[in-house]
């Protein structure tokens, strides 16, 4: 049974236009690799033209500040006529031949998902031996958004690998589009609670990677999920997705084999990390331990000592759904105001998660779903901000407006480290929190007025 | 045997023709501009980049729409650091964002839409260049009907680009096609409001990180009055009247040749070829203008004016680099545009690649490379890798691609794309390069990289 609540859709704004302006969002491949480069020994390998690779990989580049290494069956005109076959059954073999991974994860594209090509039966058959696990995800990019794409990928994974055996007496933690920060936090509150895991999956460790003396393996970094783990999260305890948005892998597991899915919202936040905590507990019957107390108590006292500062203080926020209702709802306990909450993927929770925070807080944050960051930056102006949340991508709206810009989210370019701090759990929120004080600070008060 | 087969590439052998070792005895160029090799993990890009990002691009008062599903617009926002003095190129991001019902059912409707409502949002574009993307090509938009049937009824230039990303084997198509687009449709499309016998074009300068503003002026301040610069920092009005100078001089030979050519032919507009890199080929380029306008004594002027400003700084940077070695890997023409400059600073480049050269650009490398050189063409990671160990250079200029996967070698790096501190073209950008190279490789942070943490 999914925990969560479907509930009847709620009519939200968005752009009558046909143009798009300034999208905050991805295709599907970029997504997919991700999910991908969290499982250790996997190359992945877009099938399509050049550009689909080298573009998400300048963005993981950039984002990560790690190099991140991708195939492409470099698709040309030739495929466009006689289909893309011969170029992905060569590019299978030349990989397997020179790298010999684990495992290959192939995304599709626009320019093979319209010329048809069949990628699991290509696959399948440029394979000579079972030495090496296959995963084909359908990822058109004039379908969904780079955080459906990452959602079929990790679907794909779980769909190819999970096999029932023993209980493990783990929990599967599906991560989402989120930071190695964030990964490495909520393992760090998963190991107070003496909770084993599966990460589905987890780039923690392989899109950042340490410098040891003693060299690198760019291609294939440490790090990452085994593939023997990913088997085993068909007998785990349940599964938790922390973004709801990458949810069909914990769907699948429980309509396949019984395993419990709970699809909840991210741990950000007083309530949100309350409930990810009694998740775990509930579907492992672990107690919550004293440091995980005292780390939710100095969140509490964090919120404490700065409510006279942000208190009413007006915040446009955009990004992923899972992400920006989260984060809204963090903002409306610690006094502020969400004004706007913007995401450019469609969600069925967003509007929702967000009109139960306006009910409980008494707030009126404007729903965007589905629209652009032209269209946002109109509503900011109506609505005012005082602060805006987001990605690099917000840097305009923030200039224009004469207000500070939080980055939080996929991709950070124009700022260093962000990928490394945690926005998630009781310690990562207090970090966010943090950031946000300080840019209101920064941004608006005299320091005369800040000497206590 | 001059080719050379790396370890990495022993199961795919047909890269073995892409590498050369250089033998001035026996000199063969690398195979290049042919089909990448299926999942050699290559840093080539798509057709669609070359048009849109390199060479339509940097047109600052043009709404740049990309025709098709939302990634490949995103992927073109403000990345490549073409700067204007105007906002709207980079700041903005035009999309028809295609879904899966204009795949089936075309997406000519939702293009003409998106054309008229750009022009209505943003008037102050003063053109509308429209990006073909893979599934525009496949699916069959008749884009040109579509553009003519926008201009009409806007009352501004709607330029079609047929840049689908599958077309040709690297970024390299989309130049020429965003040249021919260019040339066919726009340029004599207006007169210029005056013409003088010193008119001049800087074709192929794309002002990334401002070179432009550098190298404009130097120009300028010889008596040359540059008409257009195509198109770092081109207002969509200084294309027209291109073929009206009485001279173009081609920075960028790889991506913008064409234009001058196709230009030389039609109106009979001589080119030369230049370099803006480093204090030898800068004056030197300045050197061949002058001789051209006969305006010999305003470049020696110049040139001295700016050697006097700026040599000292770069003999400041020759004693810090005298005798390291480096790598080069470019889109092409930069590959051997700075071999030169760097032997100024005392620094021997070893090893040259470039993603998506031509014959002639290889012919350039070997005109420059010394003995032993090693030449690569389209490189995959796995064989900069193990050029990077194997040769171990005092540091790397490449893209960000090739950045992190570098420094974790524990090797310096220099991103020659987008540079890291430019402008670095004509003499005072050359400073800003050497600073940027010292700072690279004489930086503490290296000590470090194979320090072990033992216990004492």
């Amino acid at each position: 049974m999914a925990l969560n609540e479907s509930s009847a859709p709620i009519k939200t704004v968005r752009k009558t236009r046909s143009v798009t302006i300034n999208p905050p969002r991805m295709c599907q491949p970029m997504g997919a690799i991700l999910a991908y480069m969290g499982v250790n020994g996997c190359v992945p390998l877009v099938h399509g033209s050049q550009g689909c690779s080298t573009y998400p990989r300048y963005n993981i580049a950039r984002h990560f500040r790690e190099s991140a290494e991708v195939a492409v069956s470099s698709l040309a005109e030739d495929a466009a006529v006689y289909g893309g076959a011969r170029n992905l059954t060569e590019a299978i073999k030349n990989i397997k031949s020179r790298l010999n991974p684990a495992a290959i994860g192939i995304c599709t594209t626009c320019m093979s998902e319209t010329i048809g090509d069949d990628v699991k039966l290509i696959s399948k058959k440029a394979l000579t031996d079972d030495t090496m696990k296959i995963f084909p995800a359908s990822t058109p990019s004039y379908v969904g958004t780079h955080l459906t794409g990452y959602d079929n990928a990790l679907k794909t994974l779980v769909e190819t690998m999970a096999v029932k055996g023993e209980p493990n007496n783990k929990i599967n933690i599906i991560t989402g589009i989120i930071n190695p920060g964030d990964i490495r936090e909520i393992k760090n509150m998963l190991r107070l609670m003496n909770v084993q895991t599966i990460f589905l999956s987890d780039i923690s460790e392989t899109l950042d990677t340490p410098i040891l003396p003693g060299g690198h393996k760019p291609l294939l970094p440490d790090g990452g999920t085994s593939l023997t783990d990913i088997a085993d999260s068909a007998n785990s305890l349940g599964t938790i997705a922390i973004c709801r948005t990458a949810g069909s892998a914990a769907t699948y597991l429980q309509n396949k084999f019984k395993v419990p899915a709970v699809l909840a919202p991210a741990p950000i936040g007083v309530a949100n990390t309350d409930k990810f905590v009694q998740n775990i507990s509930m579907l492992s019957g672990a107690s919550i331990p004293d440091e995980i107390k005292k780390d939710r108590g100095r969140l509490i006292d964090s919120m404490v000592d700065v409510h006279h500062y942000m208190y009413g203080r007006k915040v446009g926020i955009f990004g992923d759904p899972d992400l920006v209702s989260a984060i809204v709802r963090f903002c409306a306990e610690a006094g502020m105001n969400p004004t706007v909450a913007m995401t450019a993927t469609k969600h069925k929770d967003f509007a929702p998660d967000i009109k139960a925070v306006n009910g409980e807080y008494k707030t009126d944050t404007q729903i965007l779903e589905g629209t652009d960051l032209y269209e946002f930056h109109e509503v900011v102006k109506a609505q005012g901000a005082e602060l805006i949340l987001g990605n690099s991508k917000g840097k305009d709206v923030a200039d224009d407006e004469g207000v500070p810009l939080v980055r939080f989210g996929f991709p950070v370019y124009d700022r260093v480290g962000v990928y490394r701090y945690s926005i998630m759990g009781y310690n990562g929120s207090i970090y966010l929190l943090d950031q946000m004080t300080n840019a209101i600070l920064g941004h608006r008060y005299d320091p005369d007025k800040l000497h206590q | 045997m001059t080719t050379i087969l790396p370890e990495c590439d022993i199961p795919i052998p047909q890269r073995k023709p892409h590498i050369i070792c250089h033998d001035p005895e026996n000199i063969v160029l690398p195979m290049c501009n042919i089909q990448t090799v299926p999942g050699d993990m290559t840093e080539r890009g798509c057709t669609f980049a070359g048009c849109r990002g390199v060479v339509g691009g940097p047109v600052k008062d043009a709404i740049q729409l990309v025709h098709g599903p939302i990634g490949c617009a995103y992927y073109t926002w403000g990345t490549r650091r073409n700067l204007s003095d105007t906002k709207l190129h980079r700041k903005y991001c035009f999309s028809t964002d295609l879904t899966e019902e204009s795949v089936i059912y075309g997406g000519a409707k939702k293009l003409l839409n998106s054309i008229i409502e750009s022009h209505e949002l943003f008037p102050e574009g003063k053109a509308v260049f429209v990006y073909s993307t893979c599934v525009v090509g496949l699916i069959g938009d008749d884009t040109e009907a579509i553009c003519k049937q926008a201009q009409e009824k806007i009352g501004i230039p709607v330029i079609p680009f047929h840049c689908e990303g599958f077309r040709g084997v690297s970024q390299s198509l989309g130049h020429h096609i965003a040249n021919r687009t260019l040339f066919e449709k726009v340029v004599g499309t207006e007169e210029p409001q005056e013409t003088t016998p010193y008119d001049m074009c800087i074709v192929g300068e794309f002002n990334i990180d401002g070179d432009a503003w550098i190298i404009k002026p130097l120009f300028e301040r010889m008596g040359v009055r540059v008409l257009s610069v195509f198109t770092g920092n081109a207002s969509y009005s200084d294309i027209p009247p291109m073929h009206r100078a009485k001279l173009n001089i081609v920075q960028c030979q790889r991506s913008s040749t064409y234009i001058a050519k196709m230009i030389q032919d039609k109106y009979g507009v001589p080119y030369i070829n230049v370099s803006l890199f480093g204090m030898t080929q800068t004056a030197q380029a300045l050197r061949d203008v002058g001789k051209f306008f006969r305006l010999e004594e305003n470049a020696e002027k110049v040139i001295a004016e700016e050697l006097a400003l700026y040599q000292s700084r770069i003999d400041h940077y020759r004693k810090k680099l005298e005798g390291k070695k480096c790598f080069i890997y470019q889109g092409a023409p930069r590959a051997w545009h700075w071999i030169g400059p760097m032997l100024e600073l005392g620094i021997e480049t070893i090893l040259t690649a470039t993603t998506f050269g031509h014959k002639d650009d290889y012919e350039k490398i070997m005109e420059r490379a010394k003995p032993g050189h090693i030449c690569i063409d389209n490189p995959n990671a796995l064989e900069i890798e193990e050029y990077l160990v194997k040769l171990k250079p005092d540091f790397f200029i490449g893209g960000l691609k090739e950045k992190y996967l570098t420094y974790k070698l524990g090797i310096p790096f220099i991103n020659g794309h987008s540079y890291e501190e430019g402008p670095y073209a004509g003499f005072e950008g050359f400073v800003n390069f050497a600073k940027d190279i010292d700072v690279a490789v004489n930086s503490p942070v290296w000590k470090f990289i194979n320090e072990p943490l033992e216990v004492k």
